[in-house]
This record gives C-alpha cells, structure tokens and sequence, in this order.
C-alpha cells in the first residue's frame, strides 16, 4: 500500500523527487525513527538515481536541506538516503 | 514554459510542508518570480535562506528546460532574495566606486553563479571598471578592477 503522507518530511521528499523524477510512480518514500534520528529512505526507478543525486551530488544536498526543514518542524533530526528502487 | 506547473508545484510543497502560505507570480523580462508569502513561509528563509535555494534548485532541475532565450526561474519568499539581491547589487556599485576613485582592486564573494551574474551586471553601469570572476569552484570571487 502506497499511501501518500499528506504533510510532515515524508510528503515533502516524496513531493520534491516525483518533480525530479521521470518516473514519478516509482518514487517511494519509507520513514522510520532511530533513537534521536529520522532516517528516510527515498526508493526511485535506477534511471532516475542520476536526476536524484545531481552534477556533484547538489541535488542530493537540496533534497536534504529541505528535509532537514521539514524535520525541524517536527522537532526531527534527519538523515536521508536515496536508494535504488525496482 | 508553464508557470502554472511550477505554482501547483510549490503548492504541494506548502501542503507537504503543513504550512499556510500562498504562492504570488510575476512575470519579468529575466522569466517569472514565484514568491511565496505568509508568516509561516519563515521556514524557508532560516538560515540564512538556505531551504529557499534548495527549492530553487529543485525547480531548475525539474522545470528548468523549455525556458526561453536566456530566462530564468526565480524562487523566493517573504520577498527574502529580492532584498538580499538588492543588497548585493548596492555593493556591487558601492566596490566598483571605489576601484575606480583609488585604483585598487576590489574583491567580492564568494557567490554562486546567479550571484555574480549580478554582481557583474551591476558593475557594468559603472564606467571605467572590469570585473572578472576568480577561482574555480561552483562559488567564485568576483575581481572588480580598473579598466586598463
């Protein structure tokens, strides 16, 4: 079940990387708590891994930045992770 | 180029972000500027607007294409950049006047491409100086100095 979070850091990664992606419908986002640590994983289609992580990993670093925005919110500390997906 | 996907874009964004805000466009010569605007919009500009570049990167790389000539889309909030960008093109002017009254070259940065885009547009109302951008990373220096 792929439910779509509404709001929170799960939502935003998901909104960013389906606007990043060519395959949007194999973007997936998992959130799972750590002790202190958020850790979100975000799967997309290997031909979107490029388009994710960007020229000299910058896309990557705004994914972040903006995930950390979110988590700051919620009183979160987050670690994000971009995973190949099937 | 599609403003009204970039604007349905930042909404979800807001949404996702379970903030209320509003998201404005104008339409200028350099392409359209999207700022987003209410209180809680704040988020975005904290340090020192780093989640608001993060965004503008993102719309680049997702809508960037299809942009016209050499148009551009600017992402902003609380008008946050608008002033920074003022501030920067008043010193820009304010360094250029002084490289040309005594002689010695000035220096600004670092600042990231769109940056000295800026920088080097503003300077170039001044008569009598150059500038030149120095380093060889994403961020460079801009060298302001007397035309030879």
């Amino acid at each position: 079940m792929s439910t779509t979070a509404a709001r929170g850091v799960r939502a935003v990664v998901e909104v960013l990387a389906k606007a990043l992606a060519d395959r949007p419908d194999d973007v997936r986002v998992v959130e799972s708590q750590h002790k202190q640590v958020t850790l979100v994983e975000l799967y997309v289609s290997p031909q979107d891994i490029a388009k994710v992580i960007g020229r000299q990993g910058r896309t990557a670093a705004a994914l972040r930045t903006l995930a950390s925005t979110a988590g700051e919110k919620e009183g979160k500390q987050v670690t994000l992770e971009i995973r190949e997906g099937r | 180029m599609n403003t009204t996907a970039i604007v349905d874009f930042l909404n979800r964004v807001i949404t996702a972000f379970g903030i209320e805000a509003a998201v404005g466009v104008e339409e200028t010569a350099d392409g359209p500027r999207f700022n987003i605007t209410g209180d809680e919009a704040e988020v975005l500009v904290r340090h020192r607007g780093e989640p608001l570049k993060a965004l503008q990167h993102i719309v680049d790389s997702s809508y960037g294409r299809g942009l016209e000539g050499e148009k551009r889309v600017f992402i902003d909030a609380l008008e946050y950049r608008k002033g920074k960008d003022i501030e920067l093109r008043q010193m820009a002017k304010f360094l250029a006047q002084k490289a040309k009254d005594s002689g010695l070259d000035q220096q600004l940065g670092p600042l990231n491409p769109y940056e000295r885009r800026i920088v080097h547009m503003a300077v170039a109302e001044v008569s009598g100086v150059t500038t030149e951008s120095i380093g060889d990373a994403f961020s460079k220096t801009v060298l302001i100095q007397l035309r030879k």
